[in-house]
């Protein structure tokens, strides 16, 4: 059986039938559908027929208009302070994990993986429940006798980055641990023998040696987190406060379809940029002395 | 249960399920507006399956219309002016009157109406009213009476608005002493100056169960529509309803069929189901709002028809106005809308 399916695995046909599916699929799926918001984004807005012609780039001017600049500075803000709660609660976490036995690893991964079998969606709802003025947060801060009267949590920028560090959170620790399993252990040993304290290993070792699962984990964090307009509409109070509230409006409220799709581009532009960067990062790193092949050479 | 956000979900539904188009019913509608069991009569007395779906604001449900070219729904429930504005645009069907036996059951004064002449594209389902909510218990009985008390800088971060373009300029427009269904530019640009000065106050949106931030406490004071109000003091007797005195807003909710229904027969049976005066009454006594059903009006109880909150005095009539079409200067109320929602 195994030796046939080895066969399989290896003709030419079964591989070009893998990739053919594949390409296709990405074709359809992926290409066709963001080609689609390209087009629109440069055709003349239309309230029965959403875009026509003529071509163009009104939707790109428009995006300069300061109502937006504000739009985009709020949702940059809840993102990247999102984003560094993800990295600071996730950093030690995915380091604890790689320092446990298999066992343990294995259970607490299980267990930060369990909520994601429940719908985000309800867990957003679940997560007002708990954050409202009678919620549990309140009643638990006021029975400690912490706070006299309730504060107000939901309907807040605190409550939307709380809600999207909570939901994206497991996208901050994967990357992050298999970077620290791919940590060389002998090097901090060598690093100790050479006589660097604690916090040298730290900072000149094991933060630059984990800086590709930090900055994928950032940037997989990060994008999500500038377009999850329901998180933003639960807990924000359904402002317009990340630029997925505002993608929304333009295809749902606005009907202008070219701008929507505009912003969307903006969003994938970013998305590219950012990419860049890492690649750049992750090139620099391994020429310092990664744990590319070539520096064991 | 709440359904937002969920509209993609409903899409693909919607879409897939189109085609095989036999002995069913596709409604969509707005959120918690018909109980759980008359859908199930239906279905038991008439073999016809329903598949439901809901929006919150007209505009989605109008936007997913247009983007399907009025397929993949039988019966749709839009408001007043989104009826004037789909049947010049060709998206409705017209009713076969002769289909619904029990047409007769509806109040005149709610028939023939400017947005829809001979009622052709809609039968009214509920109508209702948008004012005030205040949780008595943390704000002083009768402190709050008109519109212009929640410019009060004192509810700074504290209000709950309805996520619904037109009831928001509704508020600004009677202040200003305008009609709540001007399409003067002049007007609609002074009602959303009034309305900026009124987004501090604002803490949240939501068209989808506004009584449930009350509720919850989180919300105090704003608006709400007189059913939620109805609902919510069913648990907390100490949710107030006021007819603020500029004048509050009345609105119409109508039955239509999509121009591109392929189930136009069930459709018409469900409206005439609908129209049932004791289904009329099973409606409005749980959703609480008011019935144009005549008939079904004498089947409430006592308790329900003397609701002020569902029925109001003649007086409020005289300062409140009904939605009507505002035909173009739709573009510019929602242009404004998202101005304000930006929060500038």
């Amino acid at each position: 059986m195994l030796r046939t399916a080895c066969v399989h695995l290896r003709s030419p046909l079964f591989s070009r039938t893998l990739i053919a599916i594949t390409l296709s699929w990405l074709g359809i799926f992926v290409l066709t559908p963001h080609l689609l918001v390209m087009m629109t984004s440069v055709l003349t807005p239309d309230t029965t027929n959403f875009a026509v012609w003529p071509l163009t780039f009104e939707a790109y001017t428009r995006l300069w208009e300061p109502l937006y600049a504000t739009v985009f500075l709020d949702s940059l803000y809840l993102s990247v302070t999102a984003t560094l709660f993800c990295l600071l609660l996730g950093y030690p976490f995915a380091y604890l994990l790689s320092r446990l036995g298999p066992v343990w690893r294995n259970v607490l991964l299980f267990l930060m993986i369990v909520p994601f079998w429940t719908n985000s969606l309800i867990r957003t709802y679940a997560l007002k429940l708990l954050m409202g003025n009678r919620g549990l947060f309140n009643d638990l801060l006021m029975g400690l006798g912490l706070i006299d009267s309730p504060i107000q949590m939901l309907y807040s920028g605190f409550a939307v980055t709380f809600g999207l560090v909570y939901i994206l959170f497991p996208f901050m620790v994967l990357p992050l641990i298999s970077s620290f399993d791919n940590l060389d252990k002998t090097l901090l040993e060598a690093a100790r023998d050479l006589g660097a304290s604690a916090a040298q290993r730290f900072w000149r070792i094991i933060v630059p040696l984990t800086m590709p699962g930090i900055i994928a984990g950032c940037l997989i964090v990060f994008l999500p987190a500038m377009g999850m307009f329901y998180v933003a509409d639960l807990l924000g109070g359904a402002r317009n406060l990340l630029l997925g509230n505002l993608i929304k409006n333009q295809f749902l409220v606005m009907r202008d379809w070219p701008f929507g799709s505009a912003l969307s581009v903006t969003l994938i532009l970013m998305m590219f940029l950012m990419l860049a960067v890492y690649a750049r990062a992750n090139r620099r790193i391994q020429r310092k002395g990664g744990l590319d092949d070539a520096n064991f050479a | 249960m709440k359904k937002r956000n969920l509209l993609l979900a409903s899409l693909l539904t919607a879409l897939s399920t189109a085609a095989l188009a036999e002995g069913k019913v596709v409604v969509y509608n707005w959120s918690e507006y018909i109980p759980d069991g008359v859908l199930k009569q239906f279905t038991e007395e008439t073999g016809i399956k329903v598949e439901y779906s809901t929006y919150e604001s007209n505009e989605v449900m109008y936007a997913k219309l247009q983007l399907q070219k009025g397929k993949g729904y039988d019966i749709i429930v839009p408001s007043t002016y989104y009826i004037a504005k789909m049947s010049q645009e060709g998206l409705l069907k017209p009713i076969d009157r002769k289909q619904l036996t029990h047409f007769k059951n509806l109040n005149n004064s709610l028939l023939n109406k400017p947005y829809d002449p001979g009622n052709q594209y809609s039968v009214p389902y509920l109508w209702g009213s948008t004012g005030i909510a205040y949780n008595a218990d943390v704000i002083p009985e009768g402190s709050i009476t008109r519109w212009a008390d929640l410019w009060d800088p004192k509810w700074k971060g504290q209000l709950l608005l309805t996520d619904d373009v037109r009831e928001v300029f509704h508020m600004a427009l009677k202040i200003n002493g305008h009609s709540a269904n001007s399409s003067d530019p002049k007007e609609i640009g002074q009602a959303y100056e009034k309305l900026k000065t009124l987004m501090p106050n604002v803490l949240v949106f939501n068209s989808d169960a506004p009584r449930e931030p009350y509720m919850a406490g989180d919300v105090n004071l704003g608006m709400i529509w007189n059913g939620e109000a109805v609902m919510a003091q069913q648990e907390m007797p100490n949710i107030r309803y006021v007819y603020p005195e500029e004048g509050t807003i009345f609105w119409v909710d109508s039955f239509a069929i999509p121009s591109g229904s392929e189930n136009t027969a069930e459709a018409h049976k469900f409206i005439d189901f609908m129209l049932r005066p004791e289904i009329a009454k099973q409606c409005s006594q749980e959703v609480g709002y008011a019935t144009p059903n005549r008939a079904g009006m004498k089947l409430l109880d006592e308790k329900t028809r003397n609701n002020k909150t569902i029925f109001p005095d003649s007086s409020v009539f005289e300062t409140g106005e009904f939605q009507s079409s505002v035909g173009d200067a739709l573009k510019l109320y929602n242009d404004y809308w998202e101005k304000l929602k930006t929060g500038h």
